[in-house]
């Protein structure tokens, strides 16, 4: 997929820069483009390193389960069947914890693991089940307490407040997953109601 | 007061590891290098590719075609609060976060980290994820090929996700 993306910006810029009579500018662009991609990188390297460590500390003091535990009662509202067989329930919180603490290389597997337990009960292993979308798209719209990247790249740029945007983050993306749950369950609650007037006919 | 709980965020967490380190029973600063050697690895993973686009980026917008696309759109944008410089961002966040780093640093360059489209840029890029990716990942992985209503749900959170951005930071800092 990254190969189309970066065919399809090639050839647009090629088609303006022709059209447009811009060809030295993109001529330039290519090597301050390839340049500013070892900036960006150096400028993120040490910030990675940082909070990387960090989290796996907080992850070997156990405070991803701790964490998962405390996220369980709310999540159950929302994975029911998961939580009632047991199958999978253990990987998402843990995969919506580490998500939270901006772990996103342990979410992935761990999400990952909870979807593949919970198509041990999905009835046609090739359609999605209500609760494995919600789960995906959740995770779409993960909260991060703290977007540590994010804060290099705008230091990085000379911002004069990096830290200023922390809040609306934390509203915007509590939002988010708030409509992130909502939307998915709106299908899952009328199809639940189609199974059982079903039943009773 | 509010200045004061963002600012304290990370250093709070930073504290909380050192406090662990010190008193922890385990010896936590083995796990704190394994962590940041792993750190190191994805960063420099991160290169090739981030080369790759940020190449690309830079071209479309020394092309003109960026700023073409933007006076064909701004009307709309302008007209739902959406600045314009927003599209590259908005166009590759989706797909690939390489791509959206790329697009995100090339555009705080441009309009600097505290004008309004550097800000909403930042609320988006922290909100957002790679919504195609993702849902195509979780679902290949278990061999699923209806993803049902995951699409259409995710991407209306992701406008959602803009739309919010855009109109929070215009209320919180302006």
């Amino acid at each position: 997929m990254l190969g189309k993306i970066f065919g399809i910006l090639c050839l647009v810029a090629l088609v303006f820069g022709g059209i447009c009579g811009n060809m030295t500018d993109v001529a330039n662009a290519i090597p301050d483009g390839a340049a500013r991609a070892v900036e960006v990188t150096i400028s993120l390297c040490g910030m990675m390193c940082l909070w990387c460590g960090l989290m796996e500390v907080l992850a070997d003091a156990g405070v991803i389960r701790r964490l998962s535990r405390l996220l369980s009662p709310f999540l159950r509202r929302f994975f029911p069947n998961a939580y009632r067989t047991g199958e999978g329930a253990e990987e998402i919180s843990a995969a919506i914890s580490a998500n939270l603490l901006g772990i996103g290389n342990a979410a992935t597997p761990l999400a990952l693991r909870a979807m593949e337990q919970m198509q041990k009960h999905n009835p046609d292993p090739t359609r999605a089940d209500g609760e494995q979308i919600t789960l995906a798209v959740l995770n779409t719209a993960s909260v991060t307490l703290i977007p540590a990247n994010l804060l290099a790249l705008r230091r990085a740029a000379g911002s004069s407040d990096p830290f200023a945007i922390m809040i609306p983050v934390w509203l915007t993306s509590c939002l988010c997953a708030a409509m992130a749950l909502l939307l998915t369950s709106i299908p899952r609650f009328f199809s639940k109601k189609g199974r059982r007037t079903q039943k009773r006919k | 007061m509010l200045e004061t709980v963002s600012a304290l965020a990370m250093p709070t967490v930073v504290v909380a590891v050192g406090l662990l380190l010190l008193f922890g029973k385990s010896n936590y600063f083995d796990s704190f290098l394994r962590g940041a050697k792993q750190g190191l690895q994805i960063s420099v993973n991160l290169l090739p590719t981030l080369v790759a686009l940020m190449v690309a980026v830079a071209m479309l917008n020394a092309s003109g075609a960026t700023e073409t696309l933007s006076n064909l759109l701004s009307p709309v944008a302008a007209h739902v609060g959406i600045p314009t410089e927003l599209l590259p961002l908005l166009l590759t966040r989706p797909f690939s976060g390489s791509a959206s780093t790329a697009a995100y640093s090339t555009l705080l360059e441009q309009v600097g980290a505290d004008s309004l489209a550097g800000l909403c840029a930042s609320v988006i890029f922290a909100s957002s994820d790679t919504v195609v990716y993702v849902i195509a990942v979780y679902f290949s992985s278990v061999n699923i090929r209806h993803t049902r209503y995951a699409f259409p749900c995710a991407f209306a959170v992701m406008l959602f996700c803009i739309f919010f951005s855009c109109f929070l930071c215009r209320l919180w800092f302006f």
